[in-house]
């Protein structure tokens, strides 16, 4: 696929770049599986970056997610590009952010990485808990390779690679400046994951499944901070004037949270997965967004981050487009 | 102070004995997560498998959303909600009892706070200790201990095939009075307790020393530690809400028909909306100053309040941030940096 | 009077009188209102500079400075600028209505340490409405002052609030100066033009046994600092106030604090010898 030291060295060479002010990559966490999102500002901090089915962030987040802070009187924005390490969903994620004119191309360096698929650390840590020790992992074939105080475990991927990534078909970036490394072979059929399950179950089963998922949502809105799609200024979910929805925790309005943002991501989830992973009480939200994929893929024949010079989903009208479910 | 002993084949006379008395609360899974509910009277959720829960106990006396009082839109009718109940609550770990007594000080400062009092004065805390310390732990670095009985009415220790139970507090004695057909004297289980709480403390890995860290959060204000700390946070409010000790909340009207209600909701520091004036100002406009505003709370405004740091080195913080922003690291690097 | 027992509940309090002090889309209205409940009434007791919670019952409550100084009588004084929803349901409030009412909150100007010093307020927009209870309370103890200066100014006269009453404190005896300023030039003004800490520079007051209170919009404060300092004031001498965001208003909800004050409890009123050690402040 490709080797940690090719991307150190680009990466070393993209941030000495005068137009790039830095890359955004992963580095090694503070403990157990975890990686935590790395900026590379000069060429030696490039030795810390890592790669491996451990990075499981979705960086595309961060290009919307900095701050837009007025500038002390007489300082000069900096207008340098970012550089983002991207596999194929995070380059996904960029090219829904341009074709939405939610990022500037030219203000992004993307550097492409293949993938293998991340791991979901509940899989994970079920049958291999963590430990203070920082553990490293890498892909190996078909499986996923754990590396636990120098001893090593060859672990099936399906037993531990998030749902979203076990049915990827862009395992290499659709948008890049460059892709390093060799590409991955799609391994997957289209499919969605739990979708069908739950399609065929019947109504009042349905509610009783999301019923009890919301009510243990706490409301940290992790999954809305880590969606690279949410990035509203002006999220209707902080919003007090008027308010939409409540503060109050309950399943109503956790509902409502739910399907308010489930709403906003038709035709624009990539299917990164994200908000699942970091959702602290474990809400299978890939679900909710995948059933919407489905749908928008079946009736519109349509894939969000696909085509950099497409036109956004709701932006897009067909007079062939079907009416069926309309009531 | 009474000793007493449990062993595990009456926990169900034991639970039911609680529940009979009082509103139990219990680690209930919920998903693949820990949280307090009350009792369903399904007695077969042992404690075995119960590690922590993800969200902690302060969830009972400071419930993430609170009604305050009811009306009726367009009346000037103000109705106070339903008297609390007394409730105990079974199973929490040291630290987050350790954690209610630093909010206990919040609501009890200058003026009361009538809903959490309440609520805190008629709950009893059975604390169960920690055999096995968890990956983040470091009680032991904010004179915590897996054993610590502060905050409890009762400490309980899993010694194998049976509890020891030790009332701490008047409480405590009452609420193991409750449950005395399921209980046994104990003879001499105290010792073999203490010596598990000691074996479960020399297995805590992390730690960190707070010598002087008041001190340099003040001078290191504007240091760029704060930036680097605080870029890869994505602003979710998980090392809040889940913290033990936080305790901050908003408070909102909210109306149905012509039912209105004012209730208080947990709120995070770590959102911009928090601060946000409404006239667009924000006085901590990004990430960088939110971090810096939860860690110097914790380590330092409250200390120069209470004498004393408002952390109990729970770990959940670091476990539950999705992009692993870890407070001993901020801490550590706050100690050599600044 | 906070309830005792519940320091959460509000009072009723119904609006006697109200009028708008500035129009359009912020418009600024000043509503006069008196407890319903007689006890309450009675017992109410506030200092220049505390604030209070009001509201409306079904969209929530603001911390809003009380305008009337205790001196005034039995009622209270709200200045509201329409901004949210909380303000915006304040706005539709008319006489007869009733809003809700509890504080009062936070510290006050020390205006009993102040006692035989000479009082000078610099204010600008709705921040003359913490100055106006302090200008109040002199006016009725003028024999414990040696002296009151008001400096006041807006953007344009439509921003002016209190038009009328610092007209005639102009007028007014035991006022020793009351200098009126708007930012830009219009017809039939004839008082000063420009900027507050200009204005205050023409004014000029000697330092000598003064207490300077400056209330306005941060930017407009900055300079009033930096003008007093040139002006020859040493930082004990020299008091603003803080807002921000607040729920609660009794040290519990978290979220006003600038550093390790809480403008709810330490505040709103803070000396800037105290202001300076804390950056957050500025923020």
């Amino acid at each position: 696929m490709v080797d940690l030291e090719t991307i150190r060295k680009k990466a070393k060479e993209i941030v000495s770049r005068e137009d790039v002010k830095h890359l955004i990559g992963w580095r090694k966490g503070t403990f157990g599986y975890r990686v935590t999102p790395y900026w590379v500002e000069a060429p030696e901090d490039a030795e810390e970056l890592v790669y491996s089915p451990l990075c499981n962030t979705n960086l595309a987040t961060y290009l919307t997610l900095a701050e837009k802070l007025p500038l002390p009187k007489g300082q000069e924005p900096d207008r340098r590009k970012t550089a983002l390490l991207v596999r194929g969903c995070d380059s996904r994620a960029v090219v829904q952010l341009l074709t939405e004119r939610g990022v500037d191309r030219e203000q992004v360096v993307l550097l492409g990485l293949p993938c293998r698929g991340v791991v979901d650390l509940r899989k994970l840590k079920d049958s291999y808990p963590e430990d203070n020790e920082v553990a490293d992992a890498e892909w190996k074939e078909d499986k996923i390779v754990l590396n636990v105080s120098g001893e090593k475990k060859e672990i099936p991927r399906e037993e531990v690679l998030d749902d979203h990534c076990l049915v990827c078909r862009y395992p290499n970036p659709v948008e890049a400046d460059e892709t390093l490394g060799e590409k991955v072979e799609p391994w997957a059929e289209e499919s969605h994951p739990g979708v069908e399950e739950l399609e065929n179950a019947s109504f009042d089963k349905r509610w009783d499944f999301w019923e009890k998922e919301f009510e243990r949502c706490i409301r940290c809105y992790a999954c809305r901070n880590a969606c690279p799609m949410c990035y509203c200024e002006d999220c209707i979910l902080d919003r007090l004037n008027p308010t939409w929805i409540y503060r109050s925790n309950n399943y109503s309005e956790n509902t409502a949270f739910h399907i308010a943002r489930a709403f906003h991501l038709v035709g624009r989830c990539v299917s990164c997965g994200a908000c699942e992973r970091v959702c602290p009480a474990g809400i299978p939200l890939g679900k909710i967004n995948q059933k919407l994929v489905k749908e928008v893929r079946e009736k519109y024949e349509f894939e969000p981050g696909t085509d950099p010079e497409g036109v956004p989903f709701q932006a897009s009208y067909n007079p062939q487009d079907q009416e069926d479910f309309i009531l | 102070m009474s000793e007493k002993v449990l062993q595990k084949a009456n926990w169900s006379s034991f639970v039911q004995a609680l529940a009979d008395a009082r509103e139990l609360w219990f680690p209930v899974k919920d998903g693949p997560i820990y949280k307090f509910a009350p009792y369903s009277g399904d007695v077969d959720a042992g404690l075995e498998e119960y590690a922590y829960s993800s969200v902690p106990p302060k969830a009972v006396v400071l419930p993430q959303t609170e009604t305050m009082f009811l009306y009726q839109v367009g009346d000037k009718e103000i109705s106070l909600p339903e008297e609390k109940k007394e409730k105990v609550v079974l199973g929490a770990r040291p630290c987050d009892a350790r954690a209610m007594d630093i909010v206990d000080r919040v609501f009890q400062w200058d003026e009361d706070d009538p809903y959490y009092l309440e609520n805190r004065n008629k709950t009893a805390v059975i604390g169960l200790a920690c055999n096995e310390p968890f990956v983040n732990c470091f009680c032991t670095s904010l004179d915590g201990s897996p054993g610590s009985t502060q905050g409890l009415d009762v400490l309980m220790v899993d010694l194998g095939d049976k509890y020891y139970l030790r009332s701490v507090t008047d409480k405590g004695s009452r609420i193991l009075g409750d449950a005395e057909s399921a209980l046994e004297d104990a003879s001499g289980e105290g010792s073999q307790a203490e010596e598990i709480i000691k074996e479960a403390e020399g297995k805590i890995k992390r730690s960190i020393d707070t010598e002087g860290i008041r001190e340099k959060l003040e001078e290191g204000w504007e240091a760029p530690l704060w930036d680097e700390v605080s870029r890869a946070c994505l602003g979710c409010g998980a090392c809040t809400f889940l913290c033990p000790t936080c305790h901050c909340f908003d408070i909102q009207d909210e109306v149905e028909g012509f039912d209105g209600r004012r209730c208080r909701m947990w709120d995070s520091c770590m959102f911009g909306e928090y601060t946000l004036h409404t006239s667009g100002h924000n006085p901590r406009p990004s990430r960088k100053e939110r971090t810096r505003n939860r860690i110097s709370h914790k380590y330092r405004y409250y200390v120069e309040k209470f004498d004393k740091i408002a952390c109990v080195g729970c770990g959940r913080c670091i476990t539950s941030c999705p992009v692993n922003i870890d407070i001993l690291d901020i801490l550590s690097r706050v100690k050599e940096e600044l | 009077m906070s309830n005792k027992e519940n320091p959460y509940i509000p009072h009723m309090a119904k609006v006697e009188d109200t009028w708008y002090e500035t129009h359009g889309e912020r418009a600024i209205k000043t509503f006069r209102v008196v407890f319903e409940d007689e006890e309450v009434k009675e017992s109410w007791e506030h200092l220049p500079g505390q604030c209070a919670m009001i509201g409306v019952l079904g969209v929530g409550e603001s911390m809003i400075s009380i305008s009337s100084s205790p001196t005034e009588g039995k009622f209270l004084r709200f200045s509201v600028m329409r901004m949210g929803k909380v303000t915006q349901a304040l706005h539709q409030l008319e006489p007869g209505d009733s809003m809700t009412v509890r504080g009062p909150y936070g510290n006050n100007f020390p205006l009993e340490e102040w006692k035989g010093k000479k009082i000078l307020t610099i204010g600008g927009g709705i921040g003359q409405a913490p100055l106006r209870p302090i200008v109040e309370y002199v006016r009725a103890n003028i024999n414990d002052y040696q002296d009151l200066t008001v400096i006041y100014g807006a953007r344009t006269t439509n921003d002016l609030c209190f038009k009328q009453e610092l007209e005639d404190l102009r007028e007014c005896q035991e006022v020793s100066s009351c200098h009126l300023s708007i930012d830009i030039e219009e017809e039939g003004w004839s008082h000063f033009v420009g900027f507050v800490p200009t204005l205050l520079m023409e004014v000029n007051p000697s330092p000598e046994n003064t207490i300077a209170i400056t209330c306005g919009p941060p930017i407009m404060i900055k300079f009033v600092l930096e003008n007093l300092k040139k002006l020859g004031f040493e930082d004990e001498q020299i008091y603003t106030t803080l807002e921000n965001r607040m729920k609660c208003g009794i040290g519990k909800c978290g979220r006003c604090n600038a550093g390790p004050l809480y403008v709810c409890k330490d505040g709103p009123v803070f000396n800037y010898a105290t202001l300076k050690q804390v950056p957050e402040a500025f923020a």
